[in-house]
């Protein structure tokens, strides 16, 4: 077996990993470093279950492997927005549509939602739905999703937060 | 008159019940002090949705113990075959492997269905690990246990086994063949139904049309997003498993498969990344529990997608003949159907889902005579067995398509047809018993279409626009013949906070939320000072499982008669510390207060005195659905407790070149009873249609020979954001629903409209009718280039 | 029971061990490693296609040599060409100026491609490389023409696009040799179309159609087909004749795309058979070529 000793960047903090070279960034965040909010769904790429922000765009954690992660920044759901503070506008959205029914894909929903406001804050629903095409739902049907997203959207500026993306 | 194949074996179950014996219904209703309700039909978020949405909430996988191995199963390539050697040498000499395990080491083989009753089912256990012979691809052979998953997939590649092949069968037509291979000695057929009311002869001898088609339905994957998993670890000698599981009363089986006794079992039921059923039978459980009581270590194991799309259970498929009589006004005089399900290699839920559909087959229209046979024929396919409207789901394509057929010989419109037809309040079911309830299905269908709005046009030469739709009945319940239980233990805490603890199982659905609603509801206890504990066999009394949209009917009930007994319990206290009558007492937004509001005690003052005068804060209910028989012999009895009803519309753009469908307008109408929480009720009903539409149109377990064409979830199609419009929902509060105040259950109907609807508006377009399922472009195509042949027949251009 | 036939699972098969792995920081670095290694490692770009292969363990490579770190300039144009560096990132294809400009089919196809996950990883070089027959990037790159641009031990050399997709999966790439990047002729006033059939938004291509007419001196008439063979297929110029001889004319379009549907032997899989293939492709070259050739133009 043939390990390599990383240093991992993860919601602004260093992690010391020490692992095999196929682990996947999936992987390593969940199980070596204890972060629940990644999560598996396919090992395909196709589901967006895993999807974290690596450099701030949105990319599968289980078609990265670790060892490609050093030196870059990444960020996981927790890490967009911390648990012990207040909700972010979007996730407040979330929760008032009903857009997270088992909450699977929420996280995921959540990551690539929020990097679309930020480089399209102008987005029709038709391109709210092209751009979530990629991360799978089977509980919502997606409409309470593309909801929220939309009144994210059209909150009032003061109402958004600054940054949404990688920090 | 219902009987059973001989060579099975009949369990008779007590005769019928007069069903109005006792009706533990009856209080279901808000009562007259909780007719202004003030967060039931409110949509707060709060509870597990918060945290999945903060990215909190630990399922099944994300649970960590010092010293815990990663399991992964052996599962066979071929099949059938009789499995000839195992070894497992070099894949226990594979540094970093724990344990090995095979048939020999399970101590009772046997995965037994409890609490089915029976019912004239052959009795036929599937085993843990396969011992002689594999009857299905995937089926587990071996499961080995390492200290990383890695070393663990590749020990389970070194698993060495030779198998011999067996002649199998691949479909029920073939299962059923004279001299067809067997899959299991006892016989190809697991059960066959008979519904039988009049004399369904002559009612064909007078018809003036008889309507007959056949029509297909597929296998179907559940494809939650969450795959199945858990983990397991000996505590105190109780082997404890955490598992994404919906039913947890499966304990009572791990415990008979390592031979322990029952309480020295315990599941824990982490909230689900999905179910839909697929999480109903017992998945990782047993593997978990064996090597844990193996090992003495902490096991992990999830299924990977593409083990879960080969192996794990699916939806039956269903082909469904029908022939339905009729006068040439379009009243119905008789429906003869044969429903054969494809129930793979073992029974799992099959005889069930059979017999769902056998009594849901001729859907919500009078129907006086009928015969229906339901068969759960094995095969050499993957196992089948409950998913979201299990059996009387598929035969919504069935019935709603012979009505529209029925229309179109008679010259009627589908609506006409079907107001000629439809069953009412009082009316008699297939089984013989009356349904009691409202059946607003008129109004789902008038208020679907409206919301359609006005027709599109097409968009392009070559291009044809249609609509259509679809009603179903939907049970909701398990059937009465189960004498279903739930219980419900509420605990009003020293500072006024309430605890609920519940057996539920919560698949994303508000199971633990939808009760601390109604807990705040009856109790005036603030959301945010619920707490709610579920799904844990050692900790919680017991719900049953969430299946059969019954955990709203069953546990909302349960909670809502603890609720009121712990109100009525400790009103007399509080009556007596704010000086006013029992009946001037409110109970409001965390108080109790007087009437006029202006005295009032907190909830943790009130415990205070409560505890003074020793009188209980805490109270255990078990709530009885009615209860009764139904003798599959004689055919006649009860057999669910309620129906939801519903219709669903849609237009349709079909491109005439190449079959392509595309869906330009959806919508969805049910009659809820009363929605508990109408945002999450409209979420059922969009996602169960978004379920319902990637059934109709993409969805498809394609095997060759009981090997599946592919595994990838790259290959398994469910919609993705762009392959559904706006899903237009509407609701029906008509307010006599079984479950908590009036509610009825929205779980599983709508997923039942879809494939009917949507093959109805295909049939507009094009001017014929697709009779299988999935309605793929190539198969319209085909049906295109039959109705031009046709019409070359006929002297028309095409 | 008589025994059918014995049927032994593949025995001793070896464990696999855990790939080593590399960056290389330049292209010649990366060909370097691959002599090394003498076929024993892979090139890790995008990762979207090689990844997951290597997850359901369907490969054992020794080692990957990761060739994310070296860097990709942006799209521009030298010499009448658009030139474009493997490691260009499949989302820059549709937002550099320079490609929907001067590829703009390319630019309009990428948007097909995936999901913006895939998108973000996806290289250039990387979808030429691994060759799927369905690939948006590989039909594309067929319909303009050019040169793909190689890095070996014998130094640099170029293959013409018509050249380089051999059969699934594998291009004239030599052992040890690297796409770097692309020379593709600019569009001009090049009219194009494009068109993929695919069952659910976003999935593998059932099959496209991708059409670019050019004046005859700058490559002419181009229709590709994709997902209907082993690789990309550019349309045999005799196929094309009746619409070159009357373009506009939707009769001579019908001729041309019945024409050339017929000449196909698509496989059949669990997505379509290869008949229905063959339909999809005369329909849709059909209303490709109408809408290339009629007076409105292309989108």
């Amino acid at each position: 077996m043939i390990r390599t000793q990383l240093v991992l960047r993860v919601n602004n903090q260093q992690h010391e990993v020490w692992v095999r070279n196929d682990r996947t960034l999936l992987d390593v965040l969940h199980d070596d470093l204890g972060m629940p909010d990644v999560r598996y769904g396919c090992a395909e790429g196709v589901c967006g279950t895993c999807t974290v922000l690596m450099d701030g765009d949105p990319v599968s954690a289980c078609t990265v492997y670790a060892v490609q992660a050093e030196g870059h920044e990444v960020v996981t759901l927790r890490g967009w927005s911390d648990p012990q503070e207040e909700a972010h506008p979007l996730q407040k959205c979330f929760l008032a549509r009903g857009a997270s029914q088992c909450g699977f894909c929420t996280a995921g929903m959540l990551l690539t939602a929020a990097t679309l406001a930020e480089r399209n804050p102008d987005a029709t629903r038709e391109e709210i739905r092209h751009e979530l095409v990629g991360n799978l739902c089977r509980c919502t049907g997606y409409q309470a999703i593309v909801d929220a997203v939309e009144d994210y959207l059209h909150l009032p500026a003061e109402q958004t937060a600054e940054t949404g993306g990688a920090q | 008159m219902t009987t059973v194949e001989p060579g099975t074996t009949p369990d008779t179950i007590e005769p019928p019940e007069a069903p109005t014996k006792f009706d533990p219904d009856a209080d279901s209703g808000p009562l007259e002090r909780e007719r202004n309700l003030r967060i039931v039909g409110q949509s707060p978020a709060h509870h597990d949705f918060v945290n999945k949405v903060r990215g909190t909430l630990l399922y099944a996988a994300d649970w960590s113990l010092p010293g815990m191995v990663h399991a992964k199963l052996v599962r066979s390539d071929v099949a059938p075959a009789r499995i000839v050697s195992i070894d497992t040498s070099a894949a226990e000499r594979l540094e970093g492997v724990v344990a090995v395990l095979t048939a020999a080491d399970v101590p009772h083989n046997a995965i037994v269905e409890h609490a089915s009753g029976g019912l004239g089912e052959l009795t036929i256990d599937q085993p843990v690990l396969a011992f002689d012979q594999v009857r299905y691809v995937g089926e587990p052979v071996a499961v080995v246990a390492a200290n990383d998953p890695e070393t663990a997939a590749e020990a389970a590649d070194l698993v060495e086994i030779v198998y011999e092949s067996l002649p199998g069968v691949y479909s029920p037509e073939d299962a059923l063949a004279d001299g067809a291979p067997l899959v299991h000695d006892e016989g190809n057929v697991l059960v066959n139904w008979h519904l039988d009311r009049g004399d369904v002869d002559a009612a064909f001898a007078e018809a003036d049309v008889v309507i007959d088609n056949t029509y297909r339905s597929q296998h179907a994957e559940h494809a939650y997003l969450e795959t199945e998993a858990g983990v397991g670890w000996l505590e105190n000698d109780v082997v404890t498993l955490r598992i994404s599981t919906q039913v947890i009363e499966h304990a009572v089986e791990i415990a008979a498969i390592l031979g322990l006794p029952q309480s020295q079992v315990r599941v824990i039921a982490s909230y689900m990344g999905g179910g839909f059923g697929g999480k109903e039978d017992m998945t990782v459980e047993p593997y978990i529990a064996l090597l844990v009581w193996r090992t003495r270590r902490p096991v992990r194991m999830i299924w990977s997608r593409q083990e879960s799309i080969l192996a794990s259970t699916k939806r039956h498929p269903f082909t469904m003949h029908y022939r339905t009589a009729a006068t040439k006004e379009g009243k119905i005089l008789a429906v003869d159907a044969d429903i054969v399900g494809d129930s793979g290699a073992y029974p799992c839920l099959s005889a069930r889902v059979l017999f769902a559909g056998a009594a849901l087959s001729t859907g919500p229209y009078k129907v006086p005579v009928v015969r229906i046979r339901s068969r759960a024929v094995f095969t050499n396919n993957v196992p089948t067995s409950a998913f979201r409207g299990f059996g009387a789901m598929q035969v919504v394509f069935g019935y709603e398509s012979q009505m529209d057929a029925l229309a179109a010989e008679l010259g009627l419109s589908p609506e006409e047809v079907r107001d000629r037809n439809h069953i009412e309040k009082g009316d008699i079911l297939s089984g013989g018993e009356p349904l009691t309830t409202a059946v607003a299905v008129r109004e789902t269908r008038s208020i679907a279409l409206e919301m359609l709005g006005e027709p599109s046009h097409p968009s392009g030469p070559n291009k044809a626009v249609g609509r259509g739709f679809g009603s179903s009945m939907q049970p909701y319940g398990r059937s009465i013949w189960f004498r279903d239980n739930a219980s419900a233990w509420l605990t009003l805490q020293a500072d006024g906070t309430l605890l609920i603890r519940s057996g539920v199982t919560d698949l994303g659905a508000g199971q633990a939320a939808s009760l601390c609603q109604i807990a705040s509801e009856i109790l005036g206890v603030p959301l945010a000072d619920i707490s709610v504990y579920i799904g844990d066999t050692a900790l919680n009394p017991p719900a049953g499982g969430t299946f059969a949209t019954r955990q709203l009917y069953m546990s909302g009930n349960a909670i809502l008669r603890a609720a009121r007994k712990l109100r009525d319990q400790l009103t007399p206290v509080a009556a007596k510390e704010l000086g006013v009558p029992e009946d001037g007492v409110v109970w409001r937004d965390g108080m109790v207060r007087t009437d006029d509001g202006d005295t009032g005690l907190s909830l943790a003052e009130l415990v205070r005195a409560a505890t003074d005068a020793m009188v209980d804060t805490s109270v255990l209910h078990t709530w009885r659905a009615r209860t009764g028989g139904f003798d599959p012999k004689v055919g006649q009895g009860h057999t669910y407790p309620d129906y939801t009803f519903g219709t669903h519309a849609a237009e349709v753009e079909v491109d005439l070149e190449t079959g392509e469908v595309r869906l330009l307008k959806y919508a969805a109408c049910h009659d809820v009873g009363r929605a508990i929480n109408p945002v999450r009720v409209e979420g059922q009903i969009i996602g169960g249609a978004a379920q319902g539409i990637g059934y109709a149109l993409m969805e498809d377990c394609v095997a060759e020979e009981g090997h599946p064409l592919s595994s990838l979830f790259a290959d398994y199609l469910i919609p993705t954001s762009m392959d559904l419009p706006d899903i237009k929902v509407a609701f029906v509060e008509s307010g006599e629903g079984r479950g908590p105040l009036n509610a009825r259950g929205v779980g599983e109907p709508p997923i039942g409209p879809p494939a009917a609807t949507i093959a109805s508006a295909v049939e507009a377009a094009i001017g014929i009718r697709p009779k299988q399922l999935p309605i793929t472009s190539e198969r319209v195509l085909a049906l295109l280039d039959q109705r031009s042949g046709q019409q070359t027949q006929n002297g028309e251009r095409p | 029971m008589t025994v059918q036939e014995v049927v032994p699972t593949p025995a001793g098969r070896t464990p696999a061990t855990c790939f080593e792995y590399q960056r290389a920081e330049s292209w010649a670095d990366a060909v370097e490693l691959l002599e090394l290694w003498d076929g024993e490692a892979k090139i890790l770009a995008g990762g979207q296609s090689l990844i997951p292969m290597l997850n359901l363990r369907l490969a054992f490579p020794a080692a990957l040599i990761d060739v994310n770190p070296i860097p990709a300039a942006d799209p521009r144009v030298e010499r009448d060409h658009l030139v474009i560096d493997a490691n260009t990132r499949h989302r820059v294809l549709r937002t550099s100026e320079a490609v929907r400009t001067h590829a703009p089919l390319l630019a309009h196809a990428v948007q097909f491609i995936g999901n913006v996950r895939v998108r973000n990883r996806g290289t250039f070089g990387g979808t030429l490389s691994h060759a799927d027959p369905t690939a948006e990037i590989a039909a594309i790159t067929l319909a303009t023409g050019g040169e793909i641009l190689l890095l070996g031990p014998a130094g640099e050399r170029s293959v013409p696009v018509d050249d380089f997709f051999v059969t699934y999966l594998t291009t004239a790439a030599e052992p040890n040799e690297v796409v770097i990047g692309a020379r593709l002729p600019v569009a001009g006033n090049a009219r194009w179309a494009f068109h993929e059939v695919v069952r659910r938004y976003s999935d593998f291509a059932t099959v496209s159609v991708s059409v670019l007419a050019r004046p005859a001196a700058k490559g002419g008439l181009r229709v590709v087909l994709g997902g209907v063979a082993d690789r990309p297929i550019a349309v045999d110029q005799g196929l094309l004749e009746p619409v070159l001889t009357d373009p506009g004319n939707p009769d001579r379009a019908r001729e041309s795309a019945d024409a050339i549907a017929a000449s196909l032997d698509p496989d059949t899989d669990l997505h379509a058979t290869a008949d229905y293939r063959r339909r999809l492709v005369a329909v849709h070259t059909r209303r490709l070529l109408a809408q290339v050739f009629s007076e409105e133009g292309a989108p």
